[in-house]
């Protein structure tokens, strides 16, 4: 039975996030490395962490006539949105926030990276940096109406928004098993939400790094970090949503999340290098006349199995 | 402070490296990129991300410049190294990184240039201050940004070249510009768009330092939104009498003896870099990653039996990759005549279609010339021929590929222009070595 | 604790609101309304109706952004560099906007409310969905096809290039004809 946590857990969420990004970042340096050629040792996993205190000690920029209040706001949403995502996670049995309609909590926050990325790009008054905030708002216009309908065929499934509820009413059968469809459409919204790998689209490097491509320092850190913790949580929260939550023989319910979590990570990390950058322009139609209809009917599926059950 | 000595001796184990390609400098470019490679140190992508700025070659006088508005727009903690040779850039590189996380040093450099990367720049005049005179605020462009970060968008070439191609009639009637707008920018000028609407126009040069691109070449895009109006391309300084790439065939001309092995090696690592660059672009990082590491292989004569099965196995799985190919489609087309006609010679001649065509044209030539890597035999006139294009005295390869630009970039969207310059890969390092003509549209 | 919140989302909302119009940039227009729209969000919540303060949110973000390109697009002075002020009729309004608020501040504390007859539902969410899909469902499928029809008619009107434009007299040509190659070769 999930309980809710006391209220400092809340505190806690941001760490345990970040533990599990820095997991996945150090997976990622491991493959650019295999990639370049280089030797696989603990340094290049270690590698991308320099990063921190790099950001850190540096100089934060400005630009000729910024909306600066738009800008650092923007940029401080994108890691917030990740954050607040994570609040209804279960992690094995405990969740910070026991919330009756958390999946749709779930969306909500993620939906913040519009807002924060549109301002970030907006903020810096640059044009390659608005190209960058554009191209994700063009981007979340298609991936965001698939994955609300992932979540809706997830949610019917266990006919509550209930994070906790969903995850139990998998105790027979995972429901990334007999809703793949959903479950495919979740994983590639996931990076599009965070727009890495195949969805680097808004901070590409056509664009010499889009919304990133004028930001420096703390700035930087907090944008890039947003996005390693948006993938996390959107990996965490397809464990109780589709893999069953923490059930599972002989460990812990915390230790089958934390594992599922990491499969899920893993999948999510290695697949990316697989692909280019799928533009929106392209993307876009593929979203709206593929992609909705596949959802749609999958958010069916277990709407008949209800009615019949 | 010490965690400030700690914190800038962490992040220089790191540090992000911009490499700017002086003409001539490809092979200090391509000695750079291995460094960077093996030590895992990532390739900047802005002035922004910038810690290293490394000047590859000889500098020359247009990209001064360019030099000192990249250096002004990295942030602090920075260092500047050059390597004139290809053998000098690792102690450039060395020696940057011990500047970076030395913090006295650091302090030396910010002294001076207090402000650094927050000044808007007042002495130049409001025309350069990024796009003339298309500035301003308007549409759905906001402004152009100035002086922070034009080092990788060319705002300063401005000053390598004067005004006076710039499209001075897209400012209509609406000279507003007395209004006191921060740092004299001026409202953009409007025009029709592709739909019928009259939208703003943003004047944005792409280049010359930006990641993935050609050295030495700045376009200068119109843009409305993300669509390009109109494109110029130009050099921005003289080339190097002669590129890099085609150095096997220019010594054979010169009548040193050259082995078609040698000239193979040299079109397969052309036709890889030029590879690696067009993935770097369409966001296939990985891909990008292994055809750099192959030319390198290439480059430093690894033996052809190893390195042949690897570079079929790599350009059969660009060639067929379903996504890329769908991503590209249609983009670009360069249909025959209009290529004879710009003077395009070479593989963008013969694979006669879009970016997926010329990709592939690439693969397929990459593959053959894979295969003839160890040839022992000299090189004849029927060997294979340089990887732009058979010189000849007339013009230069680049010089085709540089004038077909602009009539394939009218029209296309901002990442669609960045693709098809990149499956063009002009190189201007092949123009001659004194003051340049703009290529103008 | 939920006077606390109340107490800070309550005059955000107003505040937000009113910065509106006090903004002389586009892009912070959007952003104050939209802070208006996540205040009333929470304030929803605070209410106890959780999921439609949920769903507020959700909506608000993407339409307020989506309105944001738009005001961008169409509206003079997008950055509000040039200080250009949206108000007219200064006294009128303002006169006209404080009579309102003290006459509806006035009925709320006057009005003799009723009192809650039964019990509250359990769980708020399924009783509002067993209502919009029970006894209000034909509302709901009047609601849902007018506003499709909306949006189709909408976009219809708007664009410059219709079926026929893109696919030739008969409907036939594969791809579309446009600028843009969309990703499903249609």
């Amino acid at each position: 039975m999930i309980t809710s946590a006391p209220l400092w857990s809340v505190l806690v969420v941001p760490a345990v996030l970040a533990a599990f990004a820095a997991a996945a970042v150090a997976a990622d340096a491991l493959l650019a490395a295999r990639a370049a050629g280089r030797p696989l040792r603990a340094a290049a996993a270690a590698g991308p962490l320099a990063e921190v205190p790099r950001l850190l000690a540096g100089q934060r920029r400005t630009t000729l006539a910024p909306d600066a209040l738009l800008w650092r706001l923007g940029v401080l949403t994108v890691p917030a949105a990740g954050v607040l995502a994570a609040l209804v996670i279960p992690f094995g049995d405990v969740t910070a926030s026991r919330m009756s309609v958390g999946v749709v909590w779930f969306n909500a926050m993620e939906v913040l990276t519009w807002a924060g990325l549109w301002m970030a790009g907006w903020g810096a008054n640059s044009a390659l940096s608005l190209v960058g905030g554009y191209r994700f708002v063009a981007q979340g216009l298609a991936y965001e109406l698939p994955l609300m309908f992932a979540l809706i065929a997830a949610a019917a499934g266990a006919q509550s928004l209930n994070v906790a509820d969903i995850a139990g009413a998998q105790s027979h059968l995972w429901f990334a098993v007999w809703m793949p469809a959903a479950f495919i459409v979740y994983l590639v919204s996931v990076w599009a939400f965070s727009f890495l790998g195949p969805f680097a689209y808004p901070a590409g490097r056509d664009l010499a790094g889009g919304v990133l491509a004028e930001l420096s320092g703390v700035d930087r850190l907090a944008l890039e970090a947003g996005r390693w913790l948006l993938l996390t949580a959107g990996a965490g929260m397809a464990v109780p949503l589709f893999l069953g939550g923490g059930t599972g023989p002989a460990l812990p319910a915390w230790a089958w999340s934390a594992v599922k979590t990491l499969a899920v990570l893993a999948l999510l990390v290695w697949a990316r290098r697989r692909l280019p950058v799928l533009r929106a322009d392209r993307y876009a139609e593929l979203a709206w006349v593929v992609l909705i209809p596949l959802t749609v009917g999958q958010a069916l599926v277990p709407a008949l199995v209800d009615l019949t059950r | 402070m010490d965690l400030t000595r700690a914190m800038l001796r962490a992040g220089a184990a790191r540090p992000h490296v911009l490499t700017v390609t002086m003409p001539g400098g490809t092979a200090v470019r391509l000695a750079a990129e291995e460094q960077l490679r093996r030590r895992g140190w990532p390739a900047a992508m802005t002035p922004a991300d910038a810690d290293v700025l490394l000047v590859a070659g000889d500098p020359a006088e247009p990209f001064a410049g360019v030099l000192a508005e990249t250096w002004r727009a990295m942030p602090a903690p920075r260092a500047r190294a050059h390597a004139a040779r290809p053998g000098e850039v690792a102690a450039a590189l060395e020696a940057a990184r011990a500047r970076l996380g030395d913090r006295s040093a650091q302090q030396a450099l910010a002294a001076p240039a207090a402000g650094d990367g927050r000044d808007p720049h007042h002495d130049r005049d409001g025309a350069a201050d990024g796009h003339e005179p298309g500035t301003g605020d308007g549409g759905h462009h906001g402004h152009e940004m100035g002086g922070e970060s034009p080092g990788k968008m060319g705002g300063a070439a401005h000053r390598g070249h004067d005004m006076g191609g710039m499209n001075m009639g897209g400012m209509g009637g609406q000279d507003m510009g007395g209004m006191g707008m921060p740092g004299g920018l001026r409202m953009a000028g409007r025009g029709a768009d592709r739909d019928g609407l009259r939208l703003d126009q943003l004047h944005v040069p792409l280049g010359p330092v930006l990641p993935d691109w050609p050295a030495g070449l700045v376009v200068h895009l119109t843009l409305q939104g993300d669509v390009v109006q109109r494109a110029e391309a130009q050099a921005l300084g003289p080339g190097a009498g002669g590129s890099f790439w085609s150095e096997p065939w220019l010594r054979a001309a010169a009548g040193e003896p050259v082995t078609a092995g040698e000239a193979a090696r040299r079109r397969a690592a052309s036709h890889l870099d030029s590879l690696g660059r067009f993935l770097a672009v369409a966001g296939w990082d990985d891909a990008a990653a292994v055809a750099r590491r192959f030319r390198d292989g290439a480059l430093a004569g690894a033996p052809g039996s190893r390195l042949r099965p690897a570079v079929h196995r790599f350009a059969r799985r660009v060639a067929r990759s379903r996504t890329l190919a769908w991503l590209t489609c249609g983009l670009g087309v360069l249909m025959p005549d209009d290529a004879a006609a710009a003077g395009v010679r070479g593989p963008a001649l013969r694979a006669a279609g879009d970016v997926t065509a010329r990709y592939r044209a690439w693969c397929a030539e990459l593959a053959d010339a894979a295969a003839a890597l160890d040839d022992g035999s000299p090189l004849g006139v029927a060997g294979p021929e340089p990887p732009r294009g058979p010189e000849d005295d007339t013009r230069a390869p680049s010089a085709g590929l540089l004038a077909a630009l602009p009539g394939l970039l009218d029209g296309a969207e901002l990442a669609a222009a960045r693709l098809i310059i990149a499956s063009l890969d002009p190189d201007l390092d092949e123009f001659p070595a004194r003051a340049q003509a703009s290529h103008d549209h | 604790m939920t006077a606390v919140v109340f107490w800070v989302l309550a005059p955000l909302a107003a505040a937000s609101g009113f910065m509106v119009f006090r903004f002389a940039s586009m892009a912070r227009v959007t952003i104050a309304l939209l802070v208006s729209f996540l205040a009333t969000g929470g304030l929803l919540i605070v209410l106890g109706l959780g999921y439609l303060g949920v769903v507020v949110i959700l909506m608000m973000v993407m339409e307020m952004i989506i309105m944001a390109v738009f005001m961008i697009a169409y509206m003079m002075n997008p950055a509000g560099l040039i200080s250009m002020t949206m108000d007219h009729n200064k006294r009128g309004a303002l006169a006209i906007s404080v009579t309102s608020f003290l006459l509806l501040g006035a009925g709320i504390f006057a009005v003799p409310w009723p009192r809650r007859a039964g019990a509250r539902p359990a769980d708020p969410t399924f009783q509002l969905g067993k209502a919009l899909m029970t006894t209000q469902m034909l509302t709901m499928i009047t609601l849902a096809f007018v506003l499709f029809a909306t949006m189709v008619a909408a976009v219809v009107l708007a664009t410059g290039r219709g079926r026929y434009d893109r696919f030739g007299d008969d409907l036939k040509r594969r791809p579309a004809a446009g600028p843009v190659r969309g990703g499903v070769g249609r």
